[in-house]
């Protein structure tokens, strides 16, 4: 975040899903890019150094699920700020890496956008 | 039939008790030869009861109880050193598929301890745990198959629910958008419903829970400002089923919706009370604000579709409207009254 606009990974399997999240990601004013699985996020994550936020959901074609991307993100992107959406209305907090947040599908937009917001003006 | 005499003669009775046991078993003497079989025993491992007499345990069939463990256990048993209590085994025979036995044995206490004699009960017990695992598998392919219906449930009303919300961001029309944002309320109290089914097992939603969450959900998208207007529920610990749920958060729905947009113009200050209560068969569920009450002159309210909606649940329902004047605001009251309906 060092010029202006925010820089989100939206990962999403469902077409309709992704688009709608990065349309809600532009509205909120962040810049948005798009995964459509964790091996895909973890590529761009590997080529861009500017992504602030990885919004993720978790059940995804892929070697790995939204799960195993946010710990493996924490790993080795520490600074990068997760949200984790699933259809799965109960996932433990304790299987998340901690400092990550949690909605289960289907989330309100207002509280992801809200959610951002926080996790962003947050050190 | 199979009381072959080695040295001493056992009683009749004990050697008819044996014969006649419904379940598998053996009567042997301490040196492991078989004095009495019962039926069941040879019926359930296929042995001629014809060649039972003189033989070991060893040399029964083709020779499959030749297992050495059983054999040194049995030993053990005899000498009073062990006790083979729901000892596990599996039986192999040739062109038979593996059986999976469970046998108990234990000196016979007929008072003679000068000749020690056993006696051994076998069951087999591998239909029975093939159906165990059966049902196993099939209770574990159900939760797995429950998961993914609740997945794709929660998927299908997030893309429907992200395309309303998309489409109202877009949009230039403040009325449209308006329309919209209710089309994705009504979306999100069904998709509150489903929360609560996948967390419960029988199907049933709890009220107060989902009442709760419902009007958090709406607040927080509704409600610019949480000092000015809010939203409290009151609902007693009643549990209904999934698809009187569904009315009844649809009705509270619309009822809040339209009491955020018409009750408070300005910068009223406000409070909209959610209020369930039921005894036996009968309930009451009111949605009241303190509001600018129905304005004159119109009773009812221009019927939109919100209206619409109420009314077609409410009927669904076979329960009564009633809308008054709260002094101040507006009171709707939805009742249910079972035992009066019986007796109209």
């Amino acid at each position: 975040m060092f010029n202006g606009k925010a820089v989100i990974l939206v990962v999403e399997d469902s077409a309709l899903i992704r688009m709608s999240a990065v349309d809600l990601v532009l509205s909120a004013g962040y810049e948005a890019l798009e995964a459509r699985d964790a091996d895909e996020a973890i590529r761009i994550l590997e080529a861009r150094a500017d992504i602030d936020l990885v919004f993720t959901d978790v059940q995804m074609s892929g070697t790995i699920d939204g799960i195993k991307l946010a710990h493996y993100i924490r790993d080795r992107w520490p600074p990068v700020k997760l949200i984790v959406a699933s259809g799965q209305a109960i996932i433990e907090d304790s299987t998340l890496p901690t400092g990550s947040r949690f909605f289960a599908k289907p989330y309100e937009d207002h509280a992801i956008a809200d959610a951002i917001a926080r996790m962003l003006s947050s050190p | 039939m199979s009381n072959a005499p080695i040295v001493h003669f056992e009683a009749a009775s004990t050697l008819a008790v044996v014969v006649s046991s419904n379940e598998p078993l053996l009567f042997l003497s301490r040196d492991q030869k078989v004095i009495a079989a019962s039926t069941s025993f040879c019926r359930t491992f296929e042995i001629d009861p014809a060649t039972i007499p003189d033989r070991t345990l060893a040399s029964l069939g083709n020779g499959e109880w030749a297992m050495p463990k059983l054999a040194s256990l049995l030993q053990a048993t005899a000498s009073g050193s062990a006790r083979i209590e729901a000892y596990e085994i599996d039986l192999q025979r040739p062109n038979r598929k593996t059986r999976q036995l469970i046998v108990n044995a234990q000196i016979l206490d007929d008072g003679d301890t000068a000749r020690i004699r056993l006696l051994l009960a076998i069951t087999d017990v591998t239909d029975a745990r093939a159906e165990a695992k059966l049902k196993d598998d099939l209770i574990r392919e159900k939760a797995i198959l429950m998961q993914e219906v609740q997945h794709r449930v929660a998927n299908s009303l997030q893309i429907t629910a992200s395309v309303l919300m998309q489409s109202a961001r877009q949009i230039q029309s403040e009325e449209a958008r308006g329309h919209l944002h209710n089309a994705h309320h009504r979306v999100m109290s069904i998709a509150a419903v489903q929360r609560q089914l996948s967390m419960s097992s029988a199907g049933n939603v709890e009220l107060h829970t989902y009442f709760t969450q419902l009007c958090e959900s709406l607040g927080a998208s509704m409600i610019a400002d949480d000092d000015r207007l809010s939203i409290s529920v009151n609902v007693d610990d009643s549990v209904v089923e999934a698809d009187v749920s569904v009315s009844l958060g649809l009705i509270v729905t619309e009822l809040v919706i339209n009491a955020l947009k018409h009750a408070f113009p300005g910068q009223q200050i406000g409070t909209i009370v959610i209020d369930y209560c039921s005894t036996g068969s009968d309930w009451t569920l009111s949605v009241a604000d303190d509001g600018i009450g129905i304005p004159t002159g119109s009773l009812a309210p221009k019927s939109g579709l919100g209206t619409g909606i109420v009314e077609a649940l409410a009927r669904n329902l076979e329960s009564e409207i009633q809308v008054s004047d709260a002094n101040p605001g507006t009171a709707v009251i939805i009742r249910y009254r079972g035992n009066a309906r019986r007796q109209t």
